[in-house]
This record gives structure tokens, C-alpha cells and sequence, in this order.
């Protein structure tokens, strides 16, 4: 097998190359097609993300993958080359599985990759330009990605302020439905804090805003209520989450305040996301029982915390890929038909000249000429023995059963790929 | 027969016991998987065991202090995997597995073959008063480890500062959930466990009052009555109510080992 990878990401080139080389998805299944339709070019995958296009052949030769995109995107090789790179066999393999295990990433352990890669395989079967050997390649970087996922922490916490909100809300409630969320103020971040709360599963919203328009504008957004400013305190009641952005000068919620509502909730829990710069809540509200008060900086905090443990746990994502890429190396090669041959002639022929070696010395008294009797007989066994099974190798030497029958020859012989 | 059984029990207890170490050492869940198929595996043979016992002896081995011992054991793993199965926590098993590895390891240290059960004990009372008290305590235990849970979970919330534990935990709500309805079926058992022992006891000695468990065991009873007077009036929860679940579970330590220190009529 033998593979070329060519391709660009966020590392490499700026959006601009980047969004001339990308492929719309309407044009994919074309160029697959004129990609596969090219000499020496035998199966291919094109994935292309708003971070980076990649294009995966079974080809000898990566200037072909180069020749093809600045062919299809008519753009000169001078003015992309510095931003593409280019990876053989093993490199390529590698690069494929850190791809797909989401190593590679701007925001490494982001979980969309997999899924990206995933739909980029599925076009290239549909359009019938990937083979055993990419499907092998393919299924196996699944693979790896799931194990990376499961075995290493690099996907496990929140790398954003909306995330580290919603995750920081379950682990206050628990599950999040028939929960309250209540926005004070109407900032663009306090709406996606919110936004992604309610995906998250919190049923009910409320609203309000010095400007009572605004919050009946926003409240639409989220299916939820608007509630006058002047008594918001009123509604907070109901509110088990609480998130203030006001450009209010002074605190707006104080200790006081927060103490008399949670007394009032008969202490059942609240968490206060306070995003204003200056801040709205008093930071003497975290230190009552039952309130959970998080401002920008203390979101920042667990963001920078989670990046570090992400970062840790690449290095050990890291291990399982070199180990991962080894293996499967050592796999594909034992799949291939000329190998297969030399190996299984070599290992047979070893097992002759062992056998008369071990026997040396019964045969001490034959006459030369009977010792090279001895070695001619054997000889022509051992290929009497291996005629067939390497002219059948031969026969099915370019088709794709031709790896499985050179699995099954090497599992019978018991030949280890070197 | 039912001891080798119950000695196996205690070498695949001993495997959770080490997944407790390890987790704890390495703050990180190490060998859960293993640990819980030994656990369970564990559970079985200790139940065969005490099954054995009994049909051996012709009654509910509770009399000998090994029996106890084997029994509380048992019914903690029962407890767990209870729980587990409603609440997927696998770090409650990091309290656990340890209990009922000593629970049992002290079993196997205290054990005597001769079946006699002392002259005090024969009374029908004794298979009534015993799984009740047991029972509840073994419930109490999973109040006292989920409200620790919810001591280490909220000191992280509080602090902003997330560590592994705190990813590893279960949320405040279910914490405070496994807390306090291990209290409500812990609570009732350990009510019935003492009105028992009262009337067992006045139908043996015509007084009970003046015996060091029960003095601790009506403590223990106090606390954790204020815990669900508070909870239902006021709403009661977090942190102050952690405390005293520790404060209840402790009552239950103190009461369940004092017989044998401070003397009494619980001494056989």
C-alpha cells in the first residue's frame, strides 16, 4: 500500500488560501472522481472543514494530489505551495489518525472532527473512491479516535465561557430540566451563556432589562417571559440560574439580597453567572450555603485549568497514536501479496536447512554426491510445497482479495511480518 | 463450606479494596471495571455463605460476633449496588468497597466454629432487633459517604478551582438525593431498631437505660431526627447538613463499638 497525503490547515495558511482551496460539498463528488480518474491514483478522500482541507490517496506519488488541487481550484502551485504540506505511508497514516482523533485541532479534543471525517469517508464511499486500503486506513483512525477519546481526558472539560457555564450548571443541579434560568441585562455573551443553557436542557427563561423592550425582544428568542426591571428581585424566586451582564455601575445583587431569596427558595440551590465588567453581584454571595457565584474571571479560571489538563492529556494521546500507527503498519504489511511471497520462500527454506542441520550427524557418513542428493530432494519439495500457494498469491497479486489470502497464507505458514 | 466461601469473598472484596487505594492515591479512577465484577462475584459467594451457615445451624447467623461482622458486610454490598444501579456513582464505591472489605476481613479474624449462641441471646427478638439496626446502618453509612462527596464537591465549586475529582464526582443534587434518601430508609430502620431493643430488652432484664449503646444509639437517633425536622421545616440541605450526617454517622461508629469498650449489657 502505498499512500500520499496532501493538505493544508488553520496552522499553515491563513483563511483566505484556505477558503480558495476548499471544496463545496456539492463539488466533492466531482473532484473525488477527477481525482481517482488520474494515472497512479487508485482510491481518495477529500475532507474539507472550515479549518482545513485534506486530500488522502492511494498514490505513490503526492505531486499528483498537488497537480489535481491547483488544477481544480485553477490556482498556480507557486502561491499555495507554501502553505501545503505533504505526508508518505507512515506519515500519513499518522497525520490521518491525529486528524481524526481531533489532536490536530485548533481547539484540541474538540469533538466535531471525528464526525467531519466520518461524512467525508461516507461521500467518498458513496462515490466509490475509496478502497480496501483507505477503508483499512479509515476504519482503523475510527478506531483510534474512540480509544483516544475514552482512554485520555483531551475531550472531557470546557474550553469555552458558555460551556464552562453550562458544565459548571450540572454540576450544581445535576440534571437540568425544570430548571429557571434568568437573564438581568442584555449582552451578546449573556445571551449565548443563555442559549446554550436552554440547550442544555433548562426549560423555562426569564428576562429583564432596564430597557423593557429589549427584554421582550430577548424573552422571544428563548420562548420565555420579560419581567420589569424594578422587580426583578420578585422573580429571581424562581430562578435557579442567574446570569447578570447590566453596565450598572454598583452591585445589583448583594450579599443581603442573594441570602433573603435563597432563605426564601427554602435553600434550594442557586448559581449566579456574573459576566459584567464592573461586576453586578456582590463576590461575598459565593461564600453563602447554596450559592454558587462565578464572575468572568472565575469562568476564565476553569477555561485556562481545563486547556492545561487538555494539553496533558495530549501528550498522552500522543503515546496511543505512535503505538496505534506501529501497529497498523505491521498490519498493512502483512497484508501485502510480494512480501508475503519472499517471507513464505525465506521461511521455508530455513525450515529445510535447519532440519538438515539438526540431522548433521546421521548424515556424516553419506558420500558427497549423496549429500547434494539430500539437498537437491529437499530443495524440490520444498517448492513442490509452495508452487501453489504462490502461483494462486500471484494471480490475485492486484485484486483487493489479494490481502486476505496473503492473512491467510502468512496465518497458516505462521509468517510474522518483519 | 460456608467459610471458604466467605474467605473467597474477602479475596475478591480485597480487589475493591485496592481499586479504593489506588483511586484515591492517584486521584483518578483506577480498576472501577474489575473491581465491581469482584464486588459483585464477592456479594454472591458471601450470600451463599450465609445461607449455609444458617442451614447449618438451624437459624439466622447473627448470635456470633463473626456472624454480625459477615452479615453488616454483606448487607453494605448489597447496599452499594443498590445504589449503584440507581445512580451510576462509581465514586461512592471509593467508601464502599473498603467497608466491606474490613467488615468482612474482621469476619474472617473473629470467626469460631462452635455454634452455641449465648443464653441472653435466645429469644425470638434477636432476629427482629438485629437486621433493623443493621439494616439502618448500612443505609446511614451511604448518607455519611455522600454527604463527604458533597463536602469535596462543593469546596471545588466554591474554590473555582477544578480538579480530576471534581469531574470525577457526581453533581451537588445528587449527592445531597443519595444523601437523604439513605436517611429516609435509614431513619425508620434504626426507630423500630431501638423500640425492639427496648422491649426486648424489658422482657429480659425489666430495665434497659443503663447501658452505654443505648444511651449512644438515642444520641445518634437525636441527630439525625434534628436533620429531617430541619429538612422538612426549613428546607435543610448543603453544607450544614453534611456536617451532620458526619456528626450522625460517627454517633452510629461510636455506638456500634462501644459495647465492647464501655461495657454494658451488650457485652456477650
Amino acid at each position: 500500500m502505498q499512500l500520499a497525503l496532501v493538505g493544508l490547515n488553520h496552522k499553515t495558511a491563513p483563511v483566505e488560501i484556505r477558503e480558495r482551496l476548499a471544496f463545496s460539498s456539492d463539488a466533492l463528488r466531482s473532484a473525488l472522481a477527477s481525482l481517482v480518474g488520474r494515472e497512479q491514483v487508485n482510491e481518495a478522500i477529500i475532507l474539507s472543514t472550515c479549518n482545513r482541507v485534506e486530500v488522502v490517496a492511494e498514490s505513490s506519488d503526492d505531486r499528483l494530489i498537488r497537480e489535481f488541487l491547483c488544477e481544480f481550484h485553477q490556482i498556480p502551485h507557486d502561491s499555495i505551495s507554501k502553505h501545503l504540506y505533504s505526508f508518505r505511508n507512515v506519515d500519513a497514516i499518522r497525520h490521518v489518525f491525529r486528524v481524526t482523533a481531533s489532536l490536530d485541532s485548533m481547539v484540541v479534543g474538540e469533538p466535531q472532527i471525528l464526525g467531519q471525517v466520518k461524512e467525508a469517508y461516507r461521500i467518498a464511499a458513496d462515490a466509490g473512491t475509496v478502497g480496501m486500503h483507505l477503508t483499512a486506513l479509515m476504519n482503523r483512525a475510527f478506531a483510534v479516535a474512540k480509544r483516544v477519546r475514552s482512554e485520555t481526558g483531551i475531550s472531557q472539560s470546557a474550553v469555552s465561557v458558555s460551556y464552562a457555564a453550562v458544565e459548571l450548571a450540572r454540576k450544581i443541579f445535576g440534571d437540568l430540566s425544570g430548571k429557571t434560568v434568568m437573564i438581568i441585562g442584555a449582552s451578546k455573551m449573556g445571551e449565548l451563556a443563555a442559549k446554550h443553557l436552554r440547550r442544555a436542557g433548562v426549560s423555562s427563561v426569564l428576562v429583564t432589562n432596564r430597557t423593557f423592550e429589549r427584554a421582550v425582544e430577548l424573552a422571544q428568542v428563548f420562548e420565555g417571559a420579560a419581567v420589569p426591571f424594578e422587580h426583578f428581585a420578585d422573580h429571581m424566586l424562581g430562578a435557579d440560574i442567574v446570569i447578570t451582564s447590566t453596565g450598572a455601575p454598583h452591585f445589583i445583587i448583594g450579599k443581603n439580597l442573594a441570602e433573603q431569596i435563597i432563605h426564601r427558595r427554602k435553600n434550594r440551590p442557586m448559581f449566579f453567572i456574573d459576566i459584567a465588567v464592573p461586576r453586578d453581584i456582590d463576590p461575598g454571595v459565593n461564600e453563602i450555603d447554596n450559592a454558587f457565584l462565578y464572575d468572568i474571571d472565575d469562568l476564565q479560571q476553569v477555561i485556562d485549568t481545563n486547556l492545561k489538563e487538555r494539553l496533558k492529556e495530549s501528550m498522552r494521546a500522543e503515546e496511543i497514536i505512535d503505538h496505534e500507527v506501529e501497529s497498523f503498519c505491521l498490519k498493512m504489511k502483512g497484508r501485502e501479496v510480494v512480501p508475503t511471497i519472499i517471507e513464505l520462500r525465506d521461511s521455508l527454506e530455513k525450515l529445510r536447512r535447519d532440519e538438515i542441520e539438526r540431522n548433521r550427524r546421521h548424515l556424516k557418513n553419506l558420500s558427497p554426491e549423496q549429500q547434494a542428493a539430500l539437498d537437491q530432494i529437499t530443495k524440490a519439495i520444498v517448492n513442490k510445497i509452495l508452487h501453489s500457494p504462490i502461483e494462486q498469491l500471484k494471480q490475485v497479486a492486484h485484486d483487493p482479495q489479494g490481502a486476505d489470502l496473503a492473512d491467510l497464507i502468512r496465518k497458516i505458514f505462521n509468517i510474522k511480518p518483519q | 463450606m460456608h467459610v471458604v466461601l466467605l474467605r473467597l469473598a474477602l479475596g475478591l472484596y480485597s480487589l475493591g479494596f485496592a481499586h479504593s487505594v489506588l483511586t484515591a492515591l492517584k486521584k483518578k479512577q483506577t480498576l472501577f471495571g474489575p473491581a465491581l465484577a469482584a464486588m459483585s462475584v464477592g456479594f454472591a459467594l458471601h450470600v451463599a455463605s450465609i445461607a449455609i451457615r444458617a442451614v447449618d445451624v438451624h437459624y439466622l447467623p447473627l448470635t456470633q460476633r463473626y456472624e454480625g461482622f459477615s452479615f453488616f458486610g454483606a448487607l453494605a454490598t448489597l447496599g452499594f449496588l443498590i445504589a449503584y444501579a440507581k445512580y451510576r456513582i462509581a465514586p461512592l464505591s471509593v467508601f464502599a468497597f473498603p467497608l466491606i472489605f474490613v467488615m468482612t476481613f474482621v469476619a474472617n479474624l473473629f470467626y469460631d466454629p462452635s455454634a452455641s449462641i449465648p443464653p441472653v441471646l435466645r429469644s425470638n427478638w434477636l432476629y427482629i432487633h438485629t437486621p433493623l439496626v443493621f439494616l439502618g446502618y448500612a443505609a446511614l453509612f451511604f448518607a455519611f459517604a455522600a454527604a463527604i462527596m458533597y463536602l469535596i464537591q462543593e469546596r471545588a465549586l466554591k474554590s473555582k478551582h477544578p480538579t480530576r475529582f471534581y469531574n470525577w464526582l457526581p453533581s451537588l443534587d445528587i449527592c445531597d438525593d443519595l444523601a437523604y434518601k439513605s436517611l429516609a430508609i435509614g431513619f425508620p430502620l434504626i426507630t423500630l431498631g431501638i423500640i425492639t431493643g427496648a422491649l426486648w430488652a424489658q422482657a429480659v432484664w425489666g430495665v434497659w437505660a443503663r447501658d452505654a449503646k443505648v444511651l449512644f444509639s438515642f444520641l445518634t437517633w437525636l441527630v439525625y431526627m434534628l436533620l429531617i425536622f430541619y429538612r422538612l421545616i426549613a428546607g435543610w440541605r448543603g453544607r450544614k447538613a453534611a456536617y451532620l450526617y458526619i456528626v450522625g454517622f460517627i454517633g452510629v461508629l461510636v455506638t456500634f463499638l462501644s459495647a465492647n469498650y464501655f461495657g454494658g449489657l451488650h457485652t456477650f
